[in-house]
C-alpha cells in the first residue's frame, strides 16, 4: 500500500495555511483515501485496482485546494512567512549544497519577523544606517566620478601634459618653438600636440554670440584618440597660417546651432567675421580642452617663425606603449635642459615636467575630497555604534528568549548567526535606503560643486557606487552585529532564567554599551571640531576685503575680432566709444576696463627700475601687470593713496605713465617715494613708464592669497583686443545686463557682450571649493551630533527603564525628584564628558589633516575646540534630561508593584 | 444539514459520513470527497462541529467529528425550517379539496 500522507502532500499545495493546519488536513485526507483503498481491497480488488480506485476519489487537486483554502481562511498565515517559505522550499528542493542557504532563509524569516515585531526600533536603526550609508555613498560617488573614473578618452591613462618648469615660477605654459623642438626630439610619445583655449563670435540666427573653443595642432585629435562622428579632422597642411580656414564643431554646437543638419559639412560659416569651412563634427560627449568647448580650429603656428619668448600654449601627449610617466619625464627634462643651453636668452634654467593628464586635472582637489571621505566615514562609524547600542539594549531585553532557545538545544554558533542575520537585514535595508538618499543627493552635489570641483558634471551614481554601498552595508552589518550577538549568546542560561523572567544587564554588556557611546561622542567631537575649523576659516576668508567693492559692479567681456578690428587705433576707437556710451547710460556711476578679471589668474611681468640696473637676468623683479582704462579704479572703488589715477590724458601719444599699488611701493621703494620714478615693464624695449600714483592693494590672485605688488598702465599705451568691462551701477548690477548688451550691439551689431556676471559672483565663485568643503563637513557634523544625541538618549532612557524599581524605592524612602534627576543626568553626562575628552584629544591629533584646507585659522584654534565642546555638552544635557524627567515621575507604588 | 444530522447521535469520521449519506439515500445521493471535506472544514470553522483525532485499539487514527452545542441548535433550526418547507410544499402539491 502506498504512503497516503506523502501522496496527499505531493498533490495538495496549501502554503497559505499554517503548518499545523496543513498537516492536519493532509493527515485527514490521507486517512479517508486509505479508507477508500481498504474498502476496495475488502471488495476483492487487487492492490493496483484498489489504489487506482482510491486515487480516483480526488481528481482535481487544484480545485480541492481552492475549496479548502476558501473554507479555511481563518487559518491563513502572514504573507511574509509564506514568501520566505517559498524561498526555503525552492532552495531545499535543490542540491544538498543549498541546505545552508535554506538555513539562512530560515534565519532570514525569523529575523524579519523579529524586526517587524518592534517597528520603532527597526525604523530608528534603518534610518540611522541609511543616513550613514547614504552620505558615504554620495561622497563616494563624487570620489569615484572625479578621482577614480578615467577621463573620457580611449586609453586615457597614457595621456600626459608636458609643462615647462622654471626655478622661479614653477610649472608654466609652453613656448611654441620649444614645443616644436620637443616634438622633433622626443622618443617617448606616440603623438604630441599643442593647444590653447580660443573663443570666437558665432552668429547662427540668434544674434552674435561669443563661443568657447580650442586652437589645436592638427594632430591633437590623434593624441586624444578620438575620431570625428562626421567628416574629418585637420590635415597637417591646414595647420599653417593662411591655410587654416577650417573648423571642427562639437556635437552640441552642431545640434544647437545648426539643427543637427548633416549638410553643414562643407558649408562656409563666419567665425569672428572670418569665413571658415566646417569639415567635421566630433562625437557626443567629447570635450577638450574645456568642457564648454564648441569648436576647434588649427592653431596654425609656423615652426619656422615660432617664438620662445611667449609662453601661452598647453602641450598634451600620448605615451608610447610601455613607456612610463617617469621615463617620459626623464627624457623631456633632458631635452629641455639641452634647449636651455642652446637658447640661453629665453630658456635659461628651464626644465620640463610630465604629468598624467588625470592627475593634472584632479590632483589639487584630491586632499579635500579625501578629507571629506574620511569625515563621512566617521559618520558611518557613529551610525554603527548607534545601531550596535540599540541592538545591545534589545539583546538584553531578549536575553530570556535567547536563553530558552539555547536551553532547547540551539548552539552558540547558531544563535550568533541568527543575531548576525538580523543585523545584516537591518544593514541591507539601511543600505538600500541609503543608496536612494545618495541618488537624491547627486543633483544638489553637482550644483554645489559646479565650478569648484573639476569634472563635477561627471558625478553619477553608477554600479561601482552601488557595489560600494552594498559592501559597506555588509561590513557595517557585521561590525555592529558582532558585539550584540556575542553578548547575547554568552548570557548564562541559569542566571537569566533564575531571575524570575526579568531581564538583566550584566556588567559586561553595560561596559560595551558605555564604550560605544563614548566612542560615538568622541567621533562626533572630531567631526564637529573639523566643521568648526572650516566654518571659522571660511568666515575669515569671506571676511577678507578683496581691495575693491564688488557689490555694485557688473562685469562683461568684449573681444574684438582681428578681421574687423585689425589695427590698434580701430580697437582704441571701439573701446573709447564703449566707455563713453556706458558712462552716459542712466544708473552708471563709473565704468572702466581691464585686460584680466580679478580672482581669475594672474598676469605677471618682470620689470626694471630706472637707475637700478639688473645685475643678473634671473633676479629681475616682477609684479602683477594690469592694463586699465580711465574709470577702472573708480568702478571698483579702489582708493587713491597718493598722486593720481590713470585718466583720459594718458593717451597713446602722451608720455608713458603707470600707477602702482601700496604693496608695490612698499616692496620696491621701501624708503623712497615711487612717484616720478620710471619702470621698464616687459623685455626692455618699450622704455620707462613714469609712476604717477599709488592706489590701494587688491587681492588679484584670490581671497586666500596675499595682495601682491601690482602695476597698472593705461590701455591706450598697451593695447589688448579683448577687455573685461567693469560697470559700477546705482542699483542691482544684474539689472544692467541687458543695457550693457544693447550698448555693445549699438556700436557693432556683430559683436556680443559675453560672460556677463555680477562681480560679487566672481568673488564668491573663487571660494566655491572652500564653501563646498565647509558645507559638506558641516552637514556631516550635524548628522554626527544628532546621532550621538540619539545614542545618548537611548542609553540613558534604557538605564532609566532598567532602574525604575530602584528609583521608585529611592523615592519611596524620601529621595527628592531633583536628586533622582541629578543621578540620571549625571550618569549620562559622565559618559558624554569622557567622550568629549577623548574626542578633543583625537581631534588635536588629527588636526593637521585639515590644515591644508584652512585659511587664517590654525588647526589648534582654541575657540573652535571650546565652541564644539559646549555645543556637544548642551545637546548631551538635553538628551539626558528628557529620560531623566520620566524617571522623576516614577510612581513609587507602581514601581514597587512591578516586583 | 445532512452532515449535522448524521453526527447527532454520535461522532463519526469523514469517510463514514460520506458512506452513510450514500447508504441512507440508497445510493441516490453521493458526496464526493472533494465536496465533502471542504464542507466539514467549513462547518468546523463556523463552530458547528468539532473534529478530534481518536485512536481506537487496533485501528488507525481518524478524525472524528461531533456536534457542538452550537451545531445542535443549528440542526434544530434547520430541521424546523426544512419541515415547514416540506409541509408547505406538500400542502400546495396535495390533490385534496381543490
Amino acid at each position: 500500500m502506498r504512503n497516503w500522507p506523502d501522496y496527499v502532500r505531493a498533490q495538495l499545495a496549501l502554503p497559505e495555511l499554517t503548518p499545523e493546519r496543513e498537516s492536519r488536513i493532509v493527515r485527514e485526507l490521507a486517512a479517508q483515501l486509505e479508507d477508500f483503498y481498504r474498502d476496495a481491497r475488502d471488495r476483492g480488488l487487487d492492490d493496483e485496482a484498489a489504489d487506482a480506485f482510491a486515487r480516483a476519489q480526488i481528481r482535481d487537486w487544484a480545485g480541492l485546494a481552492r475549496s479548502v483554502r476558501a473554507a479555511d481562511a481563518a487559518h491563513t498565515r502572514p504573507r511574509l512567512d509564506r514568501l520566505t517559505d517559498t524561498l526555503v522550499t525552492h532552495a531545499s528542493s535543490r542540491t544538498g549544497v543549498s541546505l545552508m542557504f535554506a538555513d539562512l532563509l530560515t534565519d532570514l524569516r525569523f529575523a524579519l519577523r523579529q524586526l517587524a515585531k518592534t517597528p520603532g526600533f527597526t525604523l530608528v536603526a534603518v534610518l540611522t544606517l541609511a543616513f550613514g550609508i547614504g552620505a558615504t555613498s554620495a561622497i563616494f560617488s563624487v570620489v569615484n566620478s572625479v578621482l577614480l573614473q578615467p577621463l573620457p578618452f580611449p586609453d586615457a591613462g597614457a595621456l600626459v601634459r608636458v609643462h615647462e618648469m622654471s626655478p622661479r615660477f614653477g610649472r608654466f605654459s609652453v613656448a611654441p618653438a620649444n614645443f616644436f623642438d620637443w616634438r622633433a626630439q622626443n622618443t617617448v610619445f606616440s603623438n604630441i600636440g599643442m593647444y590653447s583655449a580660443a573663443s570666437g563670435t558665432f552668429d547662427t540666427g540668434g544674434g552674435p554670440e561669443r563661443v568657447t573653443g580650442g586652437a589645436v595642432t592638427w594632430d591633437v585629435f590623434s593624441v586624444l584618440g578620438v575620431e570625428p562622428a562626421l567628416g574629418r579632422t585637420f590635415r597637417a597642411e591646414e595647420d599653417m597660417p593662411g591655410n587654416n580656414g577650417v573648423i571642427v564643431l562639437s556635437h552640441s554646437a552642431w545640434q544647437n546651432r545648426f539643427g543637427a543638419d548633416p549638410n553643414v559639412l562643407g558649408r562656409t560659416i563666419s567665425v569672428s567675421g572670418r569665413p571658415v569651412e566646417v569639415i567635421g563634427i566630433m562625437p557626443q560627449g567629447f570635450y577638450f580642452p574645456t568642457r564648454d568647448a564648441e569648436f576647434w580650429q588649427p592653431i596654425a603656428i609656423d615652426p619656422a617663425t615660432a617664438t620662445r619668448g611667449g609662453h601661452y600654449v598647453g602641450v598634451i601627449a600620448r605615451l608610447k606603449p610601455g613607456v612610463t610617466v617617469g621615463a617620459a619625464h626623464t627624457e623631456m627634462t633632458a631635452i629641455a635642459e639641452r634647449l636651455a643651453l642652446e637658447y640661453p636668452n629665453n630658456n635659461r634654467d628651464e626644465s620640463a615636467e610630465v604629468v598624467r593628464l588625470h592627475d593634472q586635472i584632479v590632483g589639487p582637489i584630491r586632499p579635500m575630497l579625501m578629507t571629506l571621505f574620511a569625515a563621512v566615514f566617521v559618520v558611518v562609524l557613529i551610525a554603527c555604534a548607534n545601531v550596535a547600542n540599540l541592538l545591545l539594549v534589545r539583546a538584553s531585553v531578549r536575553e530570556k528568549e535567547v536563553a530558552i532557545r539555547a536551553a532547547m538545544g540551539a548552539g552558540r554558533r547558531r544563535l550568533v548567526r541568527q543575531m548576525l542575520t538580523e543585523s545584516l537585514v537591518l544593514a541591507c535595508a539601511g543600505g538600500a535606503l541609503g543608496v536612494l538618499l545618495a541618488h537624491l543627493a547627486i543633483t544638489p552635489l553637482q550644483t554645489l560643486s559646479a565650478g569648484s570641483i573639476p569634472r563635477a558634471a561627471d558625478i553619477t551614481l553608477d554600479g561601482r557606487v552601488v557595489l560600494f554601498a552594498l559592501a559597506l552595508s555588509l561590513i557595517t552589518g557585521i561590525v555592529f552585529g558582532l558585539a550584540p550577538s556575542w553578548q547575547a549568546s554568552r548570557a548564562g542560561l541559569g542566571a537569566v532564567l533564575k531571575e524570575g523572567g526579568r531581564s538583566s544587564s550584566t556588567g559586561g554588556s553595560r561596559w560595551i554599551r558605555n564604550s560605544l557611546l563614548v566612542a560615538e561622542v568622541a567621533l562626533s567631537i572630531v567631526l564637529l571640531v573639523g566643521a568648526a575649523l572650516l566654518l571659522r576659516s571660511f568666515s575669515r576668508l569671506t571676511g577678507v576685503y578683496p581691495g575693491f567693492d564688488a557689490d555694485p559692479v557688473l562685469t562683461f567681456a568684449v573681444s574684438l575680432p582681428s578681421a574687423t578690428y585689425p589695427d590698434e587705433p580701430d580697437q582704441q576707437a571701439f573701446f573709447n566709444r564703449l566707455l563713453t556710451d556706458l558712462n552716459a547710460a542712466p544708473g552708471v556711476q563709473a565704468a572702466g576696463m581691464v585686460q584680466t578679471m580679478p580672482m581669475r589668474g594672474g598676469y605677471v611681468l618682470s620689470f626694471e627700475i630706472e637707475g637700478r640696473p639688473i645685475v643678473d637676468e634671473g633676479t629681475d623683479p616682477s609684479a602683477n601687470h594690469r592694463v586699465v582704462s580711465p574709470g577702472y579704479f573708480e568702478a571698483l572703488s579702489i582708493p587713491l593713496v597718493r598722486g593720481r589715477y590713470i585718466g583720459h590724458q594718458d593717451t597713446a601719444e602722451a608720455p608713458m605713465t603707470a600707477v602702482v599699488d601700496q604693496a608695490f611701493a612698499d616692496r620696491f621703494f621701501p624708503n623712497e617715494d615711487p612717484i616720478g620714478r620710471g619702470i621698464d615693464i616687459g623685455n626692455g624695449t618699450d622704455g620707462f613708464y613714469r609712476i604717477v600714483g599709488i592706489v590701494g592693494n587688491v587681492h588679484y590672485a584670490g581671497l586666500d592669497a596675499n595682495a601682491s605688488p601690482t602695476m597698472y598702465v593705461p590701455f591706450t599705451q598697451e593695447v589688448f583686443s579683448a577687455m573685461r568691462v567693469m560697470v559700477k551701477t546705482a542699483g542691482d548690477p544684474r539689472a544692467f545686463a541687458n543695457t550693457a548688451r544693447q550698448i555693445v550691439r549699438n556700436i557693432d551689431p556683430a559683436l556680443p557682450a559675453y560672460a556677463i556676471d555680477p562681480l560679487a559672483d566672481v568673488v564668491s565663485e573663487s571660494v566655491g571649493q572652500q564653501r563646498f568643503a565647509m558645507l559638506l563637513l558641516g552637514v556631516f557634523a550635524g548628522v554626527a551630533l544628532f546621532l550621538a544625541a540619539v545614542g545618548l538618549y537611548g542609553v540613558v532612557s534604557y538605564t532609566v527603564s532598567q532602574r525604575t524599581q530602584e528609583i521608585g524605592l529611592r523615592m519611596a524612602i524620601g529621595a527628592a525628584p531633583s536628586a533622582v534627576m541629578r543621578m540620571v543626568v549625571g550618569g549620562g553626562m559622565k559618559l558624554a564628558l569622557i567622550g568629549v575628552v577623548v574626542g578633543i584629544a583625537a581631534a588635536l591629533g588629527l588636526a593637521n589633516l585639515v590644515a591644508s584646507l584652512l585659511f587664517g585659522v590654525t588647526p589648534f584654534d582654541p575657540a573652535s575646540y571650546v565652541l564644539t565642546t559646549l555645543v556637544l555638552l548642551a545637546v548631551a544635557i538635553v538628551a539626558c534630561v528628557v529620560p531623566a524627567r520620566r524617571a522623576m515621575r516614577v510612581d513609587p507604588i507602581i514601581a514597587m508593584r512591578q516586583q | 444539514m445532512l452532515v449535522l444530522a448524521l453526527l447527532e447521535s454520535r461522532a463519526r469520521h469523514g469517510y463514514e459520513i460520506g458512506k452513510m449519506i450514500e447508504a441512507r439515500s440508497g445510493g441516490r445521493l453521493t458526496f464526493a470527497l472533494p465536496t465533502l471535506y471542504p464542507m466539514l472544514l467549513r462547518l468546523e470553522n463556523r463552530g458547528l462541529i468539532k473534529g478530534r483525532w481518536v485512536e481506537k485499539a487496533g485501528e488507525r487514527a481518524r478524525c472524528f467529528y461531533r456536534l457542538t452545542p452550537d451545531g445542535r441548535r443549528a440542526l434544530a433550526a434547520h430541521r424546523k425550517t426544512w419541515q415547514e418547507y416540506v409541509r408547505t410544499i406538500n400542502e400546495i402539491l396535495s390533490p385534496g379539496d381543490a
